[in-house]
């Protein structure tokens, strides 16, 4: 895919802006973006598995398995933040392994149905295992993230993390997509068997999509518990997990922009109603309005309103990129 | 030896049987047509050979090895590839993307090429792509959208997907069906060519014209069973196929 002038352009200046939100917004911008990266990690990460034509509703529940053992291991066994991360990603990546292994045979409906209960198994597990996760009281009392033996104190500090970890997570996911993976994945989620057909072990490839996937939402999850410091079993229940699927088709699923555009949009527009039963019915609103007007999500906003401004006034022009 | 060589192949659905004790060999370098009317089978014997379905009984065996029962994409490692009725491709790919998937099987690149490497595909990959690609007549349209391809090249393509994957042994499912007489024409000499690089070919097709001026073996099926066999001059005047043919016909109507 040919990557024009101005895309590369708009993304410097993006980048630039995000570098120097710390000099320009208060504290509560920075906590804000900082949620927003977490966002789009989680977001970004269930890109794979639904290319390849699985509908994930239980992307929460990777990300619950990840915050959970990053914060005990470091607030039990004192295991400095990078290992914690990387073992909270790692497990909720075994986890994905263990439960896409089996259930990843069945399709459509079938698997989606696995995961929805499967988010609600591990919301369960985090609510009564009251010993280790301190149920529903909370687990508080999470450390600080740290790098390399420095706390990360300050929130401007910890605005860089998420924003290093998300640049990251999104460059891994960007290279695989634009290689024969992603190719293979895209196969498999447009016909199957003509995959099957040349000889891509479909199952595997499914798998690896669906359980690269939990690590990275293992490692938002991981993140995500030393930021907020508090962990809250329902916080990661089935109204996440739709919310990540939302950003997804609200974002629009035929770009790798896709996922970052509706998790950025949704996370900031619903950010007055956090917390409230109207963040529910604003993402139905939103859900709704983006099937109904807007097929394609978000990204395929500008070429339509080219389109339309292209036709307003009398004149075609061919549109320089697809 | 025969490459292929199926003995009692029978497949059941229920109560009904698909595919009943069928024995079809075919040799190396051979061009063989398996024909029949509606309903006779041809279609599950093709899902038989590749793996989509297992068989309710009987044994396939490739190249001197027991295949019977392996998932379709460990056959495609031994080298029997299959193409598909009607134009079953990636439509929202490019033609060239859709052959490099083909060639999925024999890509040599690791996890840290694809993270660190800034070309998407190797440049060799990509250059026997295009030759592939050249070799079917595709060459000018490598970077068109498969939807947007004529229906013509659009079948073609579903060979040159078959053909990245280098096949000793090519299953193709009606490939000139729907084809005009200049197109159809294009694509059974693409087929002999392909043969004469030495690929046993294997075909089910219903445009007669086609199966007799290419095939050098014809296999007819009826009703799951094997009914003929024989050179085309041979299946064409035997008094059972065309009773099968017309006969079919006549209870229909």
């Amino acid at each position: 895919m040919p990557r024009s002038a101005g895309t590369a352009a708009a993304l410097i200046v993006v980048l630039a802006l995000l570098l120097s939100l710390p000099f320009v917004g208060g504290d509560y911008y920075l906590y804000l973006f900082a949620l927003v990266f977490t966002n789009i990690i989680l977001s970004a990460s269930l890109r794979p598995s639904l290319t390849c034509g699985q509908l994930n509703i239980g992307h929460s529940a990777f990300m619950c398995i990840g915050a959970y053992t990053s914060a005990l291991l470091a607030k039990n066994l004192g295991v400095p933040f990078e290992v914690s991360l990387l073992c909270g990603a790692v497990l909720a990546a075994a986890v994905g392994l263990a439960i896409g292994y089996p259930s990843l045979r069945l399709r459509g409906v079938y698997f989606a149905m696995v995961t929805v209960a499967f988010v609600e198994a591990v919301r369960l597990i985090a609510s009564i295992w009251v010993p280790l996760t301190r149920g529903n009281a909370g687990l508080s009392g999470v450390p600080k993230p740290t790098l390399l033996g420095t706390t990360l104190a300050t929130r401007t500090s910890q605005y860089y993390l998420a924003l290093f970890l998300m640049l990251v997570v999104l460059l891994v996911l960007y290279k695989l997509e634009h290689s024969r993976l992603g190719l293979i994945w895209k196969s498999i989620g447009m016909v199957d068997t003509l995959a099957q057909s040349l000889g891509v072990n479909v199952a595997n490839y499914t798998l690896l999509a669906f359980s690269l996937g939990c690590f990275f939402a293992g490692v938002a999850g991981a993140f995500y518990a030393h930021f907020i410091r508090f962990l809250f079993p329902p916080e990661f229940g089935f109204l996440l997990a739709t919310n990540i699927l939302i950003y997804n088709f609200v974002g629009g699923r035929g770009h790798f922009a896709g996922p970052i555009v509706g998790a950025a949009f949704l996370s900031l527009l619903s950010e007055p109603f956090r917390g409230s039963p109207y963040e529910t019915i604003f993402f139905s609103i939103v859900m709704l309005a983006t099937i109904l007007f807007l097929p394609g999500g978000l990204i395929m906003l500008p070429g339509k309103l080219a389109g339309l401004w292209r036709s307003a006034s009398g004149t075609y022009a061919p549109s320089g990129h697809a | 030896m025969p490459l292929l060589d199926t003995r009692n192949l029978t497949k059941h659905f229920g109560g009904l049987a698909a595919v009943s004790h069928v024995g079809l060999t075919v040799d190396e370098g051979e061009i063989v047509g398996l024909i029949g009317p509606n309903g006779a089978g041809k279609t599950t014997c093709f899902n038989l050979l590749s793996g989509f379905l297992r068989p309710t009984a009987g044994t396939i065996v490739f190249g001197g090895e027991d295949i019977t029962g392996l998932r379709p994409h460990r056959i495609v490692g031994r080298g029997l590839v299959r193409t598909f009725q009607l134009t079953t491709l990636f439509q929202d790919m490019t033609a060239l993307e859709n052959v490099l998937l083909g060639m999925h099987l024999h890509s040599r690149r690791g996890l840290p090429q694809v993270l660190f490497s800034r070309r998407r595909f190797p440049p060799d990959e990509v250059a026997r792509c295009r030759e592939v690609l050249e070799f079917t007549g595709l060459g000018s349209h490598a970077d068109r959208l498969a939807r947007n391809l004529p229906h013509g090249h659009q079948r073609v393509l579903g060979i040159a997907m078959a053909l990245a994957a280098r096949p000793r042994f090519l299953l193709l499912d009606e490939p000139v069906t729907g084809m005009n007489l200049e197109e159809s024409g294009r694509v059974m000499a693409l087929v002999k060519t392909i043969r004469d690089r030495g690929t046993t070919i294997l075909l089910v097709e219903h445009n007669m014209r086609a199966v007799m001026g290419t095939c050098e073996r014809i296999v007819v099926l009826n009703f799951g069973q094997k009914l003929a066999e024989g050179t085309p001059a041979e299946v064409s005047t035997n008094p059972q196929v065309i009773e099968a043919y017309l006969g079919a016909g006549v209870e229909r109507a």
